[in-house]
């Protein structure tokens, strides 16, 4: 199913549900007991992250996952950096994983646990895609939606999959074509010619489809399951009908994708940053009240800001020798650390914020938020045997910290970022 | 173009994690702050910036904005004519230049005692300007009821002046024929 602005709801999802599964259970095995949640993630990500570029090649990696382009290895990728976003559905499994642990230890690593993990895993991704979706969706339509409605897209669009299934089938299903009619079918019917797409698919049929596969394959159908997930949906032919149709125009319009908008977005960072600058510079106090669209029937929460900043000394010459030594020790470029400095954007509000801030805590930032290669990072700070960042484990020798304080800082560092207005 | 610093700060504040977030201002009011037909109030600039899903919207909307006003890449080279409009806001004030839509055009008011001088200008960046420049055709400005505004072929400098013909002035002459102006090739 094609969706305004969905990434994660086309047929190569499933490929990509399997990657992020083996993957998991591929580094899961490195692991023999449970951290904190926050540095179980930490340390998830990062394991995460190498085991899927070494996906990244390999057939299932470089299938397509979605029709704009994006490989099943990057879909993955990018829903993993989702999670660190979303971290509440990373602790939703922690709660799950640690419920098992307290019973039965390490369960993931005899084979009979590893299923157990699996099923987590697919879970924890499952329900992520659908917020990232839904969010996608309202980004790009400026419409409200819920992790729910998609969900419930993909009943409507896998309902109308299977009701075009049957009329194809017509002549050996006239019994289950009757039902979906409401009245005896004798010949071919008009309607099954007349239904091109999704959108010209009426929603009594699926109501009936759901009302009657009970009887024809002996599962319930989804809109009438005991489950109340979509019990209000069923009474409702004009929501079905709306969401049928959205589907199928979407999918006409998309069916001449410009593919080359859709990647231009992603290098139009500039752009748009200049108009917020602008647009934020022009703000006026106002009398009239502000136009705040009222809430929808989700709750809000408060938003969270960050806690205060934390400094650090700037680095001496003798640090830097020190670190000169160091480099040396990883095998990267002996004056790594003064040529990556140099190659920095010190006008920008990124290295004026992060002033106070070592440069390997800086770096391991942009690893955590824009991943160890982008395009758009300069030569000198790649590990020329990777043209990759050097990992956390490198940036940590390279600040003579250790990793976990690494961590910590590079998590401080991100946190004081967001806690600035960003305005300038 | 991007650095590295940008995509940073637009991770930042796209990808935060807001619980509960949701859509908070109608694209109506991001439009219209990034039209700059209505400035945004220290309020809602400060619920749009808690709110990275508002923000993506805006994101949005503000490419779509600069990829409507780029040019069409095909027949570049092609012109048939430029429409443009009169702002609201510019009405209030003495005029001192129109742009059509596209932007390949801008028209110049430069008041002279009681009278005014128009300057037609073509802007050097528009996908025809080396042909028109090359050409140097004879381009007419119409106002929205039809009349003649200035006639005249381009100069080398892709620019034709003329005086201002109408008894009112320019902001308020537009106004009252539909707020409308049109620059177009006149044909044979």
């Amino acid at each position: 199913m094609r969706l305004a602005g969905t990434r994660y709801q086309e047929h190569g999802w499933e490929q990509v549900r399997k990657l992020l599964g083996q993957c998991s259970l591929h580094v899961f095995r490195q692991c023999t007991g449970l951290l904190a949640p926050d540095e179980m993630l930490d340390w998830y990500m990062e394991a995460m992250a190498v085991a899927l570029s070494a996906n990244a090649q390999l057939a299932r990696g470089e299938a397509a996952g979605n029709s704009y382009g994006d490989s099943v290895a990057q879909l993955s990728m990018s829903l993993l950096y989702e999670l660190q976003v979303q971290p509440s559905y990373w602790d939703a499994f922690m709660i799950a994983l640690q419920a098992d642990y307290a019973k039965q230890g390490a369960f993931w690593l005899n084979a009979a646990g590893e299923g157990a993990l699996r099923k987590k895993i697919n879970d924890m991704f499952a329900t992520l895609r659908d917020k990232v979706d839904s969010d996608n969706y309202q980004a790009a339509t400026g419409r409200p939606c819920s992790p729910n409605r998609i969900y419930t897209y993909r009943m409507l669009d896998t309902a109308y999959h299977d009701v075009a299934q049957i009329f194809a089938n017509w002549e050996h299903n006239a019994a289950q074509v009757s039902a979906i009619f409401g009245r005896e079918v004798l010949a071919m019917p008009i309607e099954v010619r007349q239904m091109r797409s999704i959108a010209d698919c009426r929603a009594e049929w699926i109501i009936r489809w759901s009302e009657s596969l009970e009887r024809f394959r002996g599962t319930p159908g989804p809109l009438h399951t005991k489950s109340k997930r979509f019990a209000s949906l069923k009474n409702n032919a004009e929501k079905i009908g709306a969401m049928l149709r959205e589907i199928g125009e979407y999918e006409a319009i998309s069916a001449n994708l410009d593919l080359e908008t859709w990647q231009q977005d992603h290098d139009e960072a500039a752009n748009w940053l200049e108009d917020y600058l602008r647009v934020a510079s022009e703000a006026v106090e106002s009398e009239v009240p502000d136009r705040i669209l009222p809430p929808g029937e989700e709750d809000e929460d408060e938003p969270e800001t960050g806690p205060a900043p934390v400094a650090e000394a700037p680095m001496s010459e003798e640090a830097r020798a020190l670190a000169e030594s160091r480099a040396a020790a990883l095998s990267l470029p002996l004056r790594y650390i003064e040529m990556a400095a140099a190659a920095q954007d010190a006008g920008s509000w990124i290295s004026r914020t992060l002033r106070d801030v070592s440069l390997p805590v800086r770096l391991a930032v942009y690893q955590k938020l824009l991943g160890p290669a982008d395009d758009s990072y300069p030569q000198e700070w790649l590990d020329p045997d990777t043209s990759e960042l050097p990992t956390v484990q490198q940036l940590a020798t390279l600040d003579g910290i250790s990793v976990p304080t690494m961590r910590k800082r590079r998590n401080d560092a991100i946190t004081l970022l967001q806690a600035v207005p960003r305005t300038e | 173009m991007k650095s590295p610093d940008q995509k940073l700060q637009e991770r930042l504040l796209l990808s935060r994690a807001v619980p509960g977030d949701r859509l908070m201002l109608a694209d109506e009011v991001l439009l219209a702050a990034l039209n700059g037909t209505q400035p945004l109030s220290v309020g809602e600039l400060a619920v749009l910036q808690a709110s990275p899903l508002t923000l993506r919207r805006f994101r949005h909307l503000a490419l779509e904005l600069r990829r409507a006003a780029q040019p069409a890449a095909a027949n570049d080279a092609a012109w048939s004519g430029s429409h443009g409009m009169l702002r609201a806001a510019a009405s209030t004030e003495a005029l001192e230049a129109l742009a059509t839509d596209d932007g390949y055009w801008t028209l110049h008011f430069v008041p002279e005692g009681e009278d005014w001088q128009l300057i037609l200008a073509l802007n050097p960046a528009a996908p025809f300007a080396a042909r028109l420049l090359r050409e140097r055709p004879e381009v007419r400005v119409t106002d929205g009821g039809g009349a003649i505004v200035l006639q005249g072929q381009l100069d080398s400098d892709g620019e034709c002046e003329r005086s201002w013909a109408f008894p009112s002035a320019p902001a308020e002459h537009f106004q009252q024929y539909g707020a409308q102006f049109s620059v177009a090739p006149v044909s044979g």
